[in-house]
């Protein structure tokens, strides 16, 4: 019987992909096999869909999450499922690649969608060229991959009385990638993907301390300070989580502000389904302006501050 | 002593792309090419534990043979030589055979470590460094940030900086890892290094000299522009231009 | 290794500075071309269209090989007043045969192509470099200084474009005043070549190239301007620097008011734009010329001023190519007199002024000075288009003879016959 694998390394994508994987297995009439990194989880995934829980042994301490890669290789080698869908994180990324590279199969990157067609194959898409165009593959070898970014399928919805198999996988032989220190991040208490209204800072911006300008429109607005991934990643003047981009958030505003942002592809691509979209740039040709519903061409240090004069004068603050 | 291969991609330059409004095709008739940007990192990265640590850098591509500009670009970077795996057939490459080629090349070659950068800048799909290694079947590490060559041991320490955290990595050589564009600032060729770089020794390969088959496991079915309905239209910074504005965004709406 | 002396360096791979490397290079001569645009071209734009004639003297028939877009067939003035608009329309088949008057072409494939000519010659080319000052030794420029790397020279050709930093360095030039420099914006719009064809009534893969003057400038000095490429149209205005400064108006708004224009706007129907671009452009000819040769150095092309606008005309790229192989030349037989001094490069002045190039400078010396004639902007396009319109009105109105015609239209657009005859008598002599 076709079986389609899942393999996220947390819960909340494992549960996203038994939502997708689930929609696929009803086209084709399979079952559908999630790995669990932690035998309890088992039940939780049965009940949203899973046939069967592949349970996956602890690691060491020293070991990476990514050592679990010849395992579920060999896994994949002996019982050869048709679909295997993989959670898209930085670490799911690495090893979607590694097991494909080992199965000799293609893997689709990125996959932002996923379908069936008339031939039962797995059609699915991903971006090209930062964000500028929308490619569609098929795969001709098995199992047809595909590494699928978080929060790109909801969560499945629990079903009662679903039963299920647990089968519990042999230990993982020692790897050469050891690990000698863990540093969790700190969340950043701003979730700029929430924001109803949010102010991008770009390089246009000259100084660190010119963010305060931005700050204070977003104030006025009641909106969040993002930034393009330059100003978080290479001048580090805000931190990573509200840098918005292909690689970084996407968010869906009602209003997106781009203060001296350029309007790159990458970035553009994390914003572009903001409802309403103004731009502050002192370079007519920058690319943001095609992006925006209203461009202001100028000197952002002279518009902002008339634009949030202008705005407590209507909003009446 | 450290032997490094840095390698890199020749891809069109995003910022060229443009589409037509109808159809919504791509037109790519006046795209200029660039190293992928990310790729400039792990050649600047290379160099600098060469600056440090001596041994020696070999910029490595599979491009067809019309790329040929981009060694002179990534020799003036540094490196003291290229590798030029060529063949008319090496346009539009999936990952997984981006990774079976430099495999079947690479691994006629001596080194100790292999430095990627984390994704190429057309297709980003993020694939060739991990794939490469594990047809090599050398170790890994991935989105690393921060890398160091400790001499005595024969090993990398690698800091990854992943979506939870940071995970600092230690591996034995011979090894490959991705680097993220944080790990350095690439460096600007002066005159001195772009006139030298003609001057570099450039090894061409071709598809005959590479052992195995190189086929395609994913199809294209289609490459559509992404579209965006968007008003476009501009102000000043007058006074008057703003209150235009702010009366547009209270209009739409989208503000209290 | 040692300090690298080469024959000559280049600064600027564009038209001027790629054929004298090219020619020096032929001559077996160690020639460094340096270009600060990532790519010769990438830095450069101007109108669309180059007079063959001066390359053609250089690479025979260089249209075999090099990227041109179309040969021109079809030469256009318009007048632009609005509702009306005046325009002369004029094909001749003899400029589309060879050697083929003149090409319109796309500068970051034309430069690129030409600078490459010169690496296949032997000159090595550097690009993504800026020159950032002249090397200096008893008052002889002896070499360049890029970022921290130093290269010597026998002798140094400033070809690096409208603002010369190189010339200006060399004590050559002064910076130019708006005065004497056109703002030039040009966006290039994609249509099909079967459509441009139609539109501009041309066969096959003939071109057709345009001036507007008028409307499109709002009373300043300048014009528009329109060349068809294979499947795309350069369409932009040229407005003088200083005019510019002293009205409110953007240029950018107003090619988009231009483009908008009802003359202008059926021709570019359904087009795209791909590319905006904008350049300065030499204005003042001959009345801004810097010093052309110092001990060690050599300024050609726009570097020079060498550019001349007739309004009717307007050239750039067949100078910047003569000068560059009157450089080549001068430096050849200097080299061989071993004499680099400004005496020693005394030929280059010589040569420029056998040639078309300050040939035709100085018999249009008094263009710009004529241009500045503010009825050639305004007056004279309402006029023109006003005695049109009426010319071919027929509306039950009492017949006039044309004098009739043409003296009322004078008189409803404030011009005395005297300015009239002045201005046509002075124009037919000066452009």
């Amino acid at each position: 019987m076709a079986e389609i694998w899942i393999f996220a390394e947390n819960r909340e994508q494992t549960l996203e992909l038994l939502n997708a994987g689930r929609s696929l297995a009803g086209g084709l009439g399979a079952k559908v096999a999630a790995f669990a990194l932690d035998g309890k989880l088992a039940e939780e995934y049965i009940n949203h869909g899973a046939d069967e829980v592949l349970v996956l042994p602890s690691l060491a301490e020293d070991q990476p999450l990514e050592s679990y890669v010849s395992v579920i290789a060999e896994e994949a080698r002996r019982e050869k499922p048709d679909i295997f869908l993989i959670g898209g994180t930085q670490r799911g990324k690495e090893m979607a690649a590694r097991i494909a590279a080992r199965l000799n199969t293609g893997l689709c990157s990125g996959c932002t969608a996923l379908r069936l067609d008339e031939k039962k194959q797995l059609v699915m898409e991903r971006m090209l060229f930062g964000g500028a165009a929308v490619q569609t593959v098929v795969c001709t070898t098995r199992p047809q991959m595909a590494a699928v970014p978080p929060r790109t399928f909801e969560q499945a919805s629990p079903a009662k009385g679903r039963e299920g198999k647990v089968r519990e996988l042999p230990p993982v032989p020692g790897t050469p990638v050891t690990v000698v220190k863990r540093t969790p991040k700190v969340r950043e208490s701003v979730d700029v993907t929430e924001a109803k209204i949010v102010v991008c800072v770009g390089r246009g911006v000259e100084k660190k301390e010119d963010i305060a300008l931005a700050r204070e429109l977003a104030q006025v607005l009641g909106g969040e300070v993002g930034c393009s991934r330059p100003v978080a990643e290479e001048l580090q003047w805000l931190p990573e989580d509200v840098y918005i981009g292909i690689s970084g958030k996407k968010i869906k505003p009602e209003l997106y502000i781009g203060v001296g942002v350029a309007g790159q592809i990458q970035h553009v691509t994390g914003m572009r389904d903001s409802k309403v979209v103004l731009a502050i740039n002192r370079d007519e040709n920058a690319p943001i302006f095609d992006a925006a519903d209203y461009g202001i061409v100028g000197d952002l240090y002279d518009a902002v501050p008339k634009l949030i004069k202008e705005l407590r004068n209507a909003l009446k603050i | 002593m450290l032997n490094t291969i840095a390698c890199f991609k020749w891809v069109m330059d995003e910022a060229d792309i443009k589409s037509d409004p109808k159809t919504h095709e791509l037109i790519f008739d006046r795209v200029g090419y660039k190293i992928s940007d990310y790729d400039r990192n792990a050649i600047e990265e290379a160099v600098r534990l060469q600056e440090k640590h001596g041994g020696t850098v070999v910029g490595v591509t599979v491009a067809p043979p019309g790329a040929k500009q981009c060694l002179k670009d990534a020799l003036s970077r540094g490196p003291e030589k290229a590798c030029f795996i060529n063949d008319q057939s090496f346009t539009d490459l999936e990952p997984g055979q981006t990774a079976s080629i430099l495999a079947a090349a690479v691994s006629k070659m001596e080194y100790d470590l292999i430095i990627c950068g984390e994704g190429s800048s057309d297709l980003y799909a993020q694939q060739v460094g991990p794939a490469l290694a594990e047809k090599l079947g050398i170790p890994c590490a991935t989105y690393v940030n921060k890398l160091t060559y400790v001499e005595e041991e024969n090993k990398i320490i690698a800091e990854r900086k992943l979506d939870d955290g940071i995970e600092v990595v230690c591996i034995q050589l011979p090894a490959l890892v991705t680097v993220l564009p944080e790990i350095n600032t690439p460096r600007i060729p002066s005159l001195k290094q772009v006139l030298g770089a003609a001057k570099k020794p450039v090894d061409n390969i071709g598809l005959d000299s590479l052992e195995g088959t190189f086929s395609p496991c994913l199809k294209t079915t289609g490459i559509l522009a992404a579209t965006m309905e968007r008003r476009r239209l501009r102000f000043g910074t007058e006074a008057e231009d703003i209150r235009k504005v702010v009366e547009a965004l209270l209009k739409e709406g989208v503000i209290a | 290794m040692g300090e690298e002396k080469f024959a000559a360096i280049v600064v600027g791979a564009g038209p001027a500075g790629s054929t004298a490397a090219y020619l020096l290079a032929k001559e077996g001569l160690d020639v460094l071309l340096i270009e600060k645009g990532a790519a010769p071209g990438s830095k450069n734009m101007f109108g669309g269209r180059m007079y063959s004639h001066a390359l053609h003297k250089i690479i025979p028939g260089f249209w075999e090989e090099a990227p041109v877009e179309r040969p021109v067939a079809r030469e256009i003035i318009t007048f632009l007043s609005g509702d009306r608009s005046v325009s002369m329309n004029c094909q001749d088949l003899n400029w589309v045969k060879p050697p083929y008057h003149s090409f319109t072409l796309l500068r970051a494939e034309f430069d690129a192509w030409l600078a490459s000519k010169a690496e296949e010659a032997g000159a090595m080319l550097a690009c993504g470099i800026l020159v950032d000052d002249l090397l200096v030794e008893n008052g002889k420029v002896v070499g360049i200084r890029a970022g921290e790397d130093e290269m010597f020279a026998d002798v140094v050709i400033a070809a690096d474009g409208v603002n010369s930093i190189i010339a200006q360095k060399a004590g050559l030039a002064r910076m130019f005043s708006p005065h004497q420099v056109a703002t030039g914006v040009k966006q290039v719009i994609k249509l099909s070549a079967e459509e441009i064809s139609r539109r501009f009534q041309v066969e096959g893969e003939n071109g057709a190239a345009q001036l507007f003057v008028g409307d499109c400038t709002r009373g300043m000095r300048g014009g528009g301007f329109l060349y068809t490429n294979k499947s795309t149209v350069s369409l932009g205005l040229v407005i003088t620097a200083s005019e510019l400064q002293k009205a409110r108006y953007k240029i950018s708004e107003l090619v988009e008011d231009f483009k908008q224009n009802p003359h202008v706007s059926p021709l570019i129907e359904g087009g795209e734009v791909v590319e905006y671009s904008a350049h300065l452009v030499p204005e003042a000819g001959l009345n801004m010329m810097p010093q052309l040769c110092g001990d060690g150095i050599l300024v050609a092309g726009d570097a020079a001023g060498f550019v001349l606008n007739l309004g009717y005309i307007v050239r750039g790229m067949d100078f910047a190519v003569a000068s560059g192989e009157a450089a080549a030349k001068t430096v050849l037989q200097a080299r061989k007199n071993s004499n680099f001094s400004r005496q020693g490069l005394g030929l280059y002045e010589q040569l420029l002024k056998q040639s078309f190039v300050f040939r035709d400078l100085e018999a249009y010396r008094k263009a710009p000075g004529f241009m500045e004639n503010r009825r050639m902007f305004t007056a004279y396009p309402q006029l023109a288009t006003g005695l049109l319109s009426e010319v071919f009105t027929v509306d039950g109105t009492p017949p006039v003879h044309l004098l009739g015609k043409i003296l009322s239209q004078v008189r409803e657009n404030g011009v005395s016959l005297a300015q009239l005859a002045g201005d046509s008598w002075k124009g037919a002599r000066i452009l």
